[in-house]
């Protein structure tokens, strides 16, 4: 064994920031979140340049993915502009060398806060969410330990209460985004606080799905075609949000998720919370070359 | 971006070096294996020493049955094991022995299913017992056989398996590997 | 392209970057070396909270945040985060410490003296504004003591629990480079002795004291005496990988142990101890590890709320992340809104005509 087989040479930044520790660490709760799907896997979360709260956790996770030839679409909100998601995505470009996009159908790895694409994730694609509570249970349960304690015996019936109580007093389950969901049968998560109409997109997917949060160390996955059933009673369905009939007043488009923009009038107008599908389509309306792909709405409905 | 903000990044594009590229590679075939039960996925080198280098390191308790891979693993840092401490196996799977030691491996609890070790053990791909996998990451079904195994490894699979709790295995074949995560049924065709 | 035009964040977050720059503006060596040497305390603060020793550092992150505590911990967080691991350093014990301060309000004289060492404690508080109008403080020179403190001094606790006044807590038997260590694996409850001690090693000095002064207030079953404070230097002892245990220089620690009079007939023992001088944080830490052991869960006293919620990067983080746009939820729970108001209207408003 000589000296040189036990250093490497001397680097300013690990490739992908995080250290290769920290790495396989992140890729052994990744196999384990896998292989429990919906299950939060604790991890120790490193500090990363951002703070807390900002995406940490799912910055880990697409860390330890990034390779050269990955391409890399970063949204918040729906928006690949928004700024912490051209923030984020500058620094995962800049760290690993990857090539960043807007468009869903290009990228290998997105990375999203609060949002899923409209057009269908394929095969071999990656979603990483950022998640900020990843604990269903939270609003019956704040304590950690109890909930895991409630988790490992299955004891949900706190959050059916919950529903149940909603429906009474409000006619309706008041749940908005982050709708609780049993995932392959066993296990409560949430989705992250996607809204109700992005949820059916986890289920029997194509892609495969982690969610990270970095602050309160948890991670868990969705692997494809994996079950990911939302909370609801036989006979009171679960609803997506009323969006199938609203219309972007920027590109025409309708069907589907819309961001309400208030107006002096009193009204409202409505745009694409997806915002390169409206880019896509406005593009598109202008006689240029752009593939929208499917998607998993049409017509309002989920297809 | 400013001044000050540009010193802080690296001025050029930076690359993998040979050992972060070939980990890297390794943890996506692992991944897309666990994610796919099943498939077979290409490993970026034959062997087990690349998922050793990918998973392992002095955070880790490994068991390992063969000397040569031992040095190996000893060389990460991890903590050399008996079956019943591990939360990462790399054995063989071929002979009776194998069982004795699969019945130690920890398969973690309900309330930390995390505890579950990674089992990671030779095969033969395309020959032997034909198997019906079920569960998350397939659609609806997927066969698949494998060979080289000892008997009654299925049964002892599933007598140990109470989910979430369970282990998750890797088989190897070449460059070959296949994942079956606790969340997989299988059935014994 | 019209639905870009509105937006354009990549230029908005690089001129807003440059905007908060700008009022900073050059930061150079001589600015962080009079940071380094005008605020010892707030380096030290920085340091505990970053568990990071390195007072130029400590100082740089400063420069740069302009003083935003918060951002000078995630700073030296995030590059602590890079960092590779040399080696563990051996456990350092009390009896081995170099005691600057020294003292015990339990007693009146304990073994070893009192030790005031360096404090602000008895002085009065007057703004030196003749500094403002161009006359210098200049501090008046400390007089030597006839005979030196010896620089060890032996831990009052061990004292008593020769006198069999308090329990010796149950040793966890660990090697010393086995040591748990929450920046590599998760902290979970009931939590391990190390990862307890470590996270209020790292904690926030602001929350600690509110959490610490609401047990101390009532919110807390046990009323603390302050045992023993101490600021002292401690040796990083490491392992040459020839064998060799070598010092690889000197830190500056703080310590406090706080007490009250537990069930069992015995005392019990709270214990804090963190990087740096700063002793409001490890009298508050000490005092919520004394009222852990009997807390109701949910209560401020209780392991799981205070360790969580005085985590400094996190808590920093999540309170500015509100910050970020949440308009896609807010328009999830509108729909709720508006979806329940519909369902409950009469269905039929029409006055008679």
């Amino acid at each position: 064994m000589s000296i040189a087989s036990l250093t490497k040479a001397w680097q300013p930044m690990s490739y992908g920031f995080l250290d290769a520790s920290a790495k396989r660490e992140l890729r052994r709760k990744m196999l384990k979140a896998i292989a429990v799907p919906g299950c939060q896997m604790p991890y120790a979360s490193r500090e990363v340049p951002m703070a807390r709260g900002w995406g940490t956790g799912g910055l880990q996770v697409t860390l330890t993915l990034l390779k050269p030839s990955s391409v890399v679409k970063v949204i918040d909100q729906g928006a690949d502009d928004s700024v912490n998601a051209a923030s984020i995505r500058s620094f995962l470009s800049k760290v690993s060398g990857a090539a960043e996009t807007w468009d869903t159908l290009a990228a290998s790895l997105i990375q999203s806060r609060h949002r899923i694409p409209e057009e269908r994730l394929h095969a071999g694609q990656i979603l990483v969410l950022q998640v900020p509570n990843p604990e269903p249970l939270r609003p019956v349960e704040p304590n950690m330990s109890v909930a895991r304690q409630m988790h490992a015996d299955a004891d949900y019936g706190r959050l059916w209460l919950i529903l149940y109580e909603q429906i009474v007093r409000s006619g309706r389950i008041m749940e908005g985004a982050a709708y609780p969901s049993v995932v392959n049968g066993r296990h409560v998560m949430t989705p992250s606080p996607i809204p109700r109409w992005d949820v059916p997109k986890l289920h029997m997917a194509q892609h495969l799905t982690f969610l990270s949060a970095g602050r309160e160390k948890r991670l868990y996955a969705v692997p494809p075609f994996t079950k990911v059933e939302p909370l609801v009673f036989s006979d009171v369905p679960f609803k997506v949000e009323d969006h199938g009939a609203l219309t972007c007043h920027r590109s025409g488009v309708s069907g589907f998720y819309m961001n309400e923009i208030p107006q002096d009038n009193g009204g409202s107008a409505f745009e694409l919370s997806d915002s390169h599908l409206g880019i896509k389509a406005i593009r598109k309306a202008e006689g240029e070359a752009d593939r929208i792909g499917a998607t998993w709405y049409r017509n309002g409905q989920l297809a | 971006m400013t001044a000050l903000a540009q010193s802080l990044v690296p001025a050029s594009v930076p690359v993998p070096d040979a050992f972060e590229a070939r980990t890297n590679a390794t943890f996506e075939a692992l991944m897309w294996a666990l994610s796919r039960p099943g498939t077979v996925q290409t490993l970026p080198a034959p062997g087990m020493k690349g998922l050793v280098e990918a998973l392992v390191d002095r955070e880790c308790k490994v068991f390992c049955d063969d000397a040569d891979l031992s040095d190996f693993v000893a060389f990460t840092g991890a903590a050399l094991m008996p079956a019943a401490a591990a939360d990462h196996a790399f054995m063989g799977l071929d002979r009776a022995e194998g069982l004795k030691n699969l019945e130690q491996i920890p398969v973690g609890s309900a309330l930390y299913p995390d505890d579950g070790a990674t089992v990671v053990a030779f095969a033969r791909f395309g020959e032997g017992q034909k198997l019906r996998l079920t569960g998350p990451g397939i659609e609806t079904s997927v066969e698949i056989t494998l060979g080289g195994l000892v008997p009654g490894l299925w049964a002892l699979r599933a007598a140990r398996s109470r989910y979430p709790a369970g282990f998750d295995m890797f088989f190897i074949c070449g460059t070959s590997v296949i994942g079956l995560p606790r969340s997989t049924l299988i059935e014994v065709l | 392209m019209a639905y870009v035009a509105t937006r354009g964040g990549a230029r908005a977050i690089d001129q807003a970057e440059r905007l908060y720059r700008a009022e900073l503006g050059q930061i150079d060596a001589s600015r962080v070396d009079a940071v380094r040497r005008a605020l010892p305390m707030l380096i030290d603060r920085v340091m505990g909270e970053a568990s990071l020793y390195e007072p130029d550092l400590a100082a740089l992150a400063l420069a740069q945040a302009g003083g935003d505590l918060y951002e000078a911990v995630l700073l030296l967080r995030a590059w602590r985060t890079t960092q590779p691991r040399l080696a563990i350093a051996e456990p350092v014990r009390q009896e081995q410490l170099i005691t600057h301060r020294r003292i015990s309000a339990a007693f009146k004289d304990i073994p070893g003296g009192q030790i005031l060492g360096p404090t602000l404690d008895y002085a009065h508080r007057l703004l030196a504004t003749d500094v403002l109008q161009g006359r210098p403080f200049t501090p008046a020179p400390v007089t030597p003591a006839a005979t030196a403190a010896p620089a060890y001094q032996p831990s009052l606790a061990a004292w008593q629990k020769a006198q069999g006044l308090v329990a010796d807590p149950l040793r966890a038997d660990v090697a010393p480079d086995a040591i748990p260590d929450l920046t590599r694996e998760p902290l979970l409850f009931p939590a391990k002795r190390a990862h307890t001690l470590q996270s209020l090693a790292r904690a926030d000095t602001g929350g600690m004291l509110t959490l610490g002064y609401a047990a101390m207030r009532g919110y807390g079953n046990a009323h603390p005496t302050v045992n023993e404070l101490r600021l002292a230097e401690a040796e990083v002892r490491v392992t040459h990988p020839r064998g060799t245990v070598f010092s690889a220089g000197r830190v500056k620690v703080s310590q406090a142990e706080v007490t009250s009079k537990g069930k069992s007939g015995q005392l019990s023992l709270g214990f804090c101890a963190t990087l740096g001088w700063n002793e409001v944080k490890v009298i508050s830490g000490a005092t919520l590890d004394l009222n852990a052991a009997a807390a109701p869960k949910g209560s401020p006293v209780e392991e799981e709320f205070f360790l969580y919620h005085t985590e400094p990067v996190e808590a920093s983080g999540f309170c500015i992340h509100f910050k970020l746009p949440h308009y896609v939820t807010f328009q999830s729970s509108l729909d709720a809104l508006r979806g329940a108001k519909a369902s409950a209207a009469p269905q039929s408003e029409q006055v008679p005509s």
